[in-house]
């Protein structure tokens, strides 16, 4: 039965060592197994997971999107700008920096269709392009005054709560960290959500087919030009409610906001089990792959090892994950 | 020294788990002489060349090159030891020219280790003049005919120093003056004392070609011997077995019904596309099977993108359901009732990471759609019912496509089109790389599909397969039809007649 369970669930692997990772810092690392520090990482890697489903897409789409860090800046300084300069209401700042990033993705995936760009090159472009439309629209920049004014709408506010789940189901005393996060409550929605596009509707079979053989999916009557544009319009919609979660948790944003991001991104993505040559992807993979490497981060961070090790070792994690998936697959033939 | 056994394989099995893939499979490759493997798929051809290649270690019995035994399993010793393999699908690298292919791997070295492409090129045009195989050693490969392609991989083989070549489907993607210079190549071969494995569906080849024939069927050598020893029914008895072997001479004497019932379902008039094809006209009634036969580059497939909306003509019109239409792309050629299974099943057909019920499901997502959301029974349903109806093999909704044998991988592609239940299917070359038993499968659904009343045309440039299926022939020559026959007053000298015809005119 469970062995039945284990071959349908395909990140089972994952699942183990992610087990067997936090087991290992429950007892390796100081303060590892608190309330607070499971809270840290679910803020803090929340909305990591939330970009990394927005990589899955173009990835899903036999691409890629070097250029979600830049989206985020843009749809952070859309928030900023909105809020500080415009002085709107904070959902209407909300609504606009998602539309931004969306905006920004779709034309991602129009370049990339209408010119027949590389999704490598196309990306690679914007990754610049955006990142010095974010300059150029910076509050910071024009009103230097608003530079330290922190935003403080109710709206935004929101994202910052904590939510006393155990307390709802009567369950106070089983759980040991009954508060949680309401940006973990939005990617619960957002996995939801992508769950039933991807698995409930004609497009995630259509993507799928796509990322497969694009040109067999063409072929069998499948718009491909239109979900391929759709998978990047995708990737910067998510990218841009991700920006909402990180802008409203520093309470500003700067021009550098999510710089590098996109690697952490794809790592994640990949970790999770995402297949870089496209056509295959759920969702449980890419959260997985980002609260995997928080773990095993912060577990790091807990124990004193030093940001330089850190960061080979994100590295080593990713060599490794591609490996077992390789070596799998190459048995499995 | 002619007669010198190159090769044997004495009594070798190869069990994987409890299934047994071949069992004491004894053949020997002789110098000079061109031995045949036949089989229809999963019939162990394949595990047989993998053991001779050094790919499978046997479980038991041996493998003797020039009399001496091979004790390891090992393709780079098998290699060395003058054995090489073409496969079916080119195993050259597209985007390096001629000679840099050929000596690909085994560089020969000058002064400080440098690659000295005077020695190689020397090297080349001696080997090329030994076996009188011309290609030019500066063009890049990708520029080649499909001909001229298996000529250098056979020169990459000759320049390694193989004294036995297996050739796997060598004549998949040819036409038939490529297949005849081919065999005029393999002659020169077996004329320097080299040995030939010839591995193939298409059993007129055998005949022609081979000088022994091995028979395989179910993991056992049903037969071997001189290829005079044996014919045609014969060996598909032996094949296929009885049962089989009847269905696809029954195939060939089924009745004919030109013109169908009458109901135009699709017609162009003068369709052109500048420089490709021009003034095609014809009319597909429901009922028929209308076949363009021709040589490879006619533009057959040109024309049929074309009436699929996956290619745009430059003047004249298509005509279905009544009206003239314009299809801007597959999708509204679909909406129309048309579809089409295209000739690369790898490139353009299947997904082939994807399951079979992923790829079957493809095209007819708007069937299983409910509200936006998908009926997972519908596609269950879909899916079972393509299965048993056209018997794929094996019988698993979640088998990965890419490891299914061609046949069965056509049968899903097949699958996919009438699910959707086209008014007109048009199928591109739909039997390449297919074996005996899985084209007469085929065959029975594409007749099954006619009296269901559909109008098919069969894109073919194979001769067996339009004299099998045809109710009507239109023979294509560079992109124009020369010649319409009626499939049961044609006989093969006509047919042939007129597709070479063409090319000299």
């Amino acid at each position: 039965m469970i062995s039945k369970i284990a071959a349908r669930v395909p990140n089972g692997g994952l699942i183990a060592f992610f087990v067997v990772m936090t087991l290992f810092f429950c007892f390796f690392a100081r303060n590892f197994a608190t309330a607070t520090n499971v809270e840290n990482i679910l803020v803090g890697y929340s909305f990591i997971a939330i970009v990394a489903l927005g990589q899955m897409f173009p990835i899903m789409a036999r691409g890629i999107d070097l250029s979600i860090g830049s989206i985020l800046a843009l749809a952070g300084m859309v928030v900023f700008d909105a809020i500080l300069i415009f002085e709107l209401p904070g959902w209407i700042a909300i609504i606009l920096a998602i539309a931004a990033a969306t905006l920004a993705g779709t034309l991602n995936g129009l370049f990339i269709v209408i010119l027949s760009l590389q999704p490598f090159v196309a990306t690679l472009a914007t990754l610049a392009g955006y990142r010095g439309l974010v300059y150029a629209i910076s509050g910071r920049q024009l009103y230097p005054e608003l530079a330290t004014t922190p935003l403080r709408d109710p709206s935004l506010a929101w994202f910052n709560e904590y939510y006393d789940v155990g307390a709802w189901f009567g369950l106070d005393a089983f759980i040991t960290t009954p508060w949680i996060p309401a940006s973990f409550l939005v990617l619960l929605v957002v996995m939801v959500f992508l769950y039933v596009l991807l698995a409930k509707t004609p497009y995630g079979t259509a993507l799928k087919a796509t990322g497969g053989n694009k040109e067999a999916a063409r072929l069998a009557g499948l718009r491909v030009r239109m979900i391929e544009v759709s998978a990047y319009a995708m990737s910067g919609f998510l990218a841009g409610i991700a920006a909402v979660l990180l802008v409203a948790r520093l309470t500003t944003s700067t021009e550098a906001l999510g710089i590098g991001m996109e690697l952490t991104a794809i790592a994640a993505a990949v970790i999770g089990g995402t297949r870089l040559l496209g056509g295959q992807g759920n969702v449980l993979g890419p959260v997985l792959g980002a609260f995997f490497l928080g773990v095993v981060l912060i577990g790091l961070t807990l124990m004193g090892i030093s940001q330089f090790v850190q960061q080979m070792l994100t590295g080593a994690i990713l060599l490794a994950a591609v490996g077992y998936d390789a070596i799998r697959r190459g048995a499995g033939q | 020294m002619s007669g010198e056994i190159l090769l044997e394989t004495r009594e070798v099995s190869k069990r994987f788990g409890n299934f047994v893939a071949l069992k004491s499979a004894s053949i020997a490759v002789t110098a000079g002489k061109v031995i045949g493997f036949v089989g229809s798929n999963g019939a162990g051809k394949s595990t047989l060349i993998k053991v001779i290649t050094g790919a499978h270690a046997p479980s038991s019995g041996s493998v003797h090159v020039r009399g001496k035994e091979v004790h390891k399993a090992d393709p780079a010793l098998m290699r060395a030891l003058g054995v090489a393999c073409i496969y079916q699908h080119s195993s050259l690298v597209a985007t390096l020219s001629v000679i840099e292919n050929v000596f690909l791997g085994r560089e020969m070295r000058g002064r400080l280790g440098l690659v000295s492409h005077k020695a190689q090129r020397v090297q080349l045009q001696e080997i090329m003049d030994d076996f009188g195989i011309h290609v030019d050693p500066d063009v890049l490969v990708s520029t080649l005919t499909p001909v001229k392609q298996k000529e250098v991989e056979i020169l990459k083989a000759l320049v390694a120093n193989a004294d036995v070549i297996l050739m796997d489907e060598p004549t998949a993607w040819l036409s038939l003056s490529e297949v005849s210079n081919l065999h005029t190549t393999i002659r020169k071969l077996t004329a320097a004392n080299k040995g030939v494995v010839y591995i193939s569906h298409v059993l007129d080849e055998v005949f022609q070609i081979c000088d022994d024939i091995t028979i395989l069927r179910d993991g056992t050598m049903a037969w071997t011997g001189p290829e005079a020893d044996i014919d045609r029914p014969k060996l598909v008895n032996l094949m296929v077995g009885e049962a089989l072997g009847e269905a696809s001479r029954a195939a060939v004497t089924s009745e004919r019904r030109p013109r169908g019932t009458g109901t135009v379902k699709l017609a162009t008039d003068k369709l052109s596309k500048q420089g490709v094809f021009h003034d095609v006209t014809f009319e597909v009634n429901a009922g028929e099977i209308l076949c363009f036969a021709g040589l490879i580059g006619s533009r057959r497939s040109e024309v049929v993108k074309c009436l699929f909306g996956d290619d745009k003509p430059t003047s004249g019109t298509i005509i279905s359901k009544g009206g003239v239409k314009t299809f801007g792309s597959p999708a509204e050629a679909i909406a129309n009732g048309i579809c089409l299974v295209p000739e690369d099943r790898h490139t353009e057909g299947l997904c082939l990471s994807h399951t079979t019920f992923e790829n079957t499901v493809i095209p007819s997502l708007v069937e299983v759609t409910n509200r936006g959301v998908l009926m997972r029974k519908d596609m269950d349903a879909m899916c079972t019912r393509q299965i048993t109806s056209l018997n794929i093999l094996p019988p698993d909704p979640a088998k990965v496509v890419g490891q299914m044998s061609g046949g069965n991988q056509q049968k899903v592609l097949l699958g996919k089109w009438i699910e959707k239940d086209p008014e007109v299917l048009i199928l591109d070359e739909p039997t390449v790389g297919v074996d005996v038993g899985a084209k007469a499968e085929i065959y029975a659904i594409i007749r099954k599909l006619r009296d269901e009343g559909a109008a098919v045309i069969v894109v073919s440039s194979d001769l067996e397969e339009v004299m099998t299926i045809a109710d009507r022939i239109l023979v294509f020559s560079n992109g124009e039809i020369t010649t319409e026959f009626d499939a049961g007053e044609v006989t093969n000298d006509l047919l042939i007649h007129a597709i070479g015809g063409g090319e000299s005119a």
